[in-house]
């Protein structure tokens, strides 16, 4: 299958054309966040339809409260990520996908599983490899709790039984040391 | 400055970038941002940071997602202008069911229920028609032999009298009364006291419906009745009469219907002596 040509814009570019509702801006919207957005549902919601249907939440969201986004907040992935993941979490914990993850183990269990093995072999995370020189296991574990398992600091400091004081310090130096391998 | 060092390695920018902040934290952490150019610059470093991080761990989604996702954003637009949707194989999970057997049995039991149903309504039918048809023939039967029993008893009657000796015949001849010609056969055995007309030499005009004859026997001057009896074309039989040990002359009066206790002697029609 033909892949169609991806539309890429500056940030600034990109808000104002989605402040104008123009066509390309939602294009390019897509083309630029959707695999990092999905990247993010798909950890916290394993089952890829119901990850692919929050996906489109996320887009339909992001598009209708759009006035509500400022450049002065901060980067405009920062606010969609934090649309998707709450959207995610919010139906990690809704009752109807906890029955349906019953189901799921009963009824379709292989299924189930393998769509678990799937995701650990996609080939798009393979490149999270270079990721786990830079940062140490216990600061992994602890941003990746927090960014893509939607715990709180609070709870990955109970999961863990770390002091809140520690988890706060590894995750600075997480994002620190991810500051340095990024520059 | 010192204070604006502390606030960066307190942490917080980190979570409210991870989107774990409470609200008043969130508005603290913006209104800072917006103070401070150096929080602002540390903001944005730690975004750029977790948006490079995250698309490390980026997930390309299903190519079919990308036309979905856009066309349902686009309903917004008031132009008509789709993308192009990746269609999909649909795949086949149609889960051919086997039917019951069960009910397909009843289904065949209950349709064969009701045709045997059906043919034997059919078959009572006929069979009452020709119960019918049988019982009005043996109805007919038995009139039919109900009458030639009453005939041959009748013959045997008339054989009776042609074979008896004992019996006499007497022929009434026409008075002035009743057209010349006219004449009536009686048959009469004293030993036995019976009396017999033979209609077959009847020549007699034929009575009205309000009239009959009478048959009057004369026994010592005086008459006795001896029954009464109609003058038609297609009586043809012997007719017995009432009985009668001695007479001395036989003779047939017209009286009204049902005859009269003693005779009209004004209407006599024929009269015969011994």
């Amino acid at each position: 299958m033909s892949k169609k040509r991806k539309i890429s814009l500056s940030e600034e570019e990109l808000v104002l054309a989605l402040r104008n509702h123009e066509k390309i801006a939602i294009e390019a919207l897509y083309d630029m966040y959707s695999a990092s957005l999905f990247g993010v549902i798909s950890r916290i919601v394993v089952d890829t339809a119901t990850a692919e249907d929050l996906l489109q939440e996320t887009f339909v969201k992001i598009w209708h409260s759009f006035s509500g986004y400022s450049t002065e907040k901060g980067r405009l992935f920062t606010w969609m990520v934090n649309i998707a993941r709450n959207l995610a979490i919010d139906k990690l914990r809704s009752k109807d996908f906890k029955n349906q993850n019953k189901n799921q183990e009963l009824e379709n269990n292989v299924t189930f599983i393998d769509e678990q093995r799937n995701t650990v072999y996609k080939p798009e995370l393979l490149g999270i490899k270079e990721l786990v020189e830079t940062l140490k296991p216990e600061q992994k574990l602890i941003l990746d709790l927090v960014y893509f398992k939607g715990y709180t600091h609070v709870e990955a400091a109970d999961e863990l039984g770390i002091p809140l004081g520690t988890i706060k310090t590894r995750l600075r130096m997480a994002i620190q040391q991810l500051r340095k391998h990024f520059n | 400055m010192e204070d604006i060092k502390a606030y960066i390695e307190s942490g917080i920018l980190e979570l409210y970038v991870l989107g774990d902040v409470t609200p008043d934290e969130k508005l603290q952490v913006e209104a800072m941002a917006l103070k401070h150019p150096a929080i602002k610059a540390e903001l944005d470093e730690i975004e750029r940071s977790m948006e490079l991080y995250a698309g490390k761990n980026a997930v390309e989604p299903a190519e079919h997602l990308r036309g979905r996702i856009l066309n349902s954003l686009l309903t917004n637009f008031a132009d008509d202008s789709t993308f192009d949707e990746v269609i999909e194989e649909p795949k086949n999970n149609v889960v051919a069911f086997t039917a019951p057997k069960a009910t397909n049995f009843y289904k065949y039991a209950f349709a064969a229920c009701l045709a045997l149903l059906l043919a034997s309504v059919v078959a009572l039918v006929s069979m009452y028609n020709k119960l019918q048809d049988s019982n009005s023939t043996i109805a007919a039967l038995q009139t039919d032999k109900q009458h030639f029993a009453n005939t041959v008893s009748l013959k045997e009657g008339e054989l009776e009298v042609l074979q008896d000796a004992s019996f006499k015949f007497l022929k009434l001849q026409a008075t002035t009364k009743a057209p010349t010609g006219s004449q009536i056969t009686v048959a009469w055995s004293p030993a036995r006291k019976k009396v017999w007309i033979d209609m077959k030499s009847l020549k007699m005009p034929e009575n009205d419906k309000e009239h009959q004859y009478q048959l009057w026997a004369l026994v010592a001057g005086k008459p006795v009745d001896l029954g009464v009896f109609d003058a038609n074309a297609d009586t043809a039989d012997m007719k017995p009469m009432k009985s009668i040990a001695s007479a001395d002359a036989f003779a047939v009066t017209l009286e009204p219907k049902g005859g009269s206790p003693t005779p009209t002697m004004g209407e006599m029609m024929v009269i015969g002596k011994f």
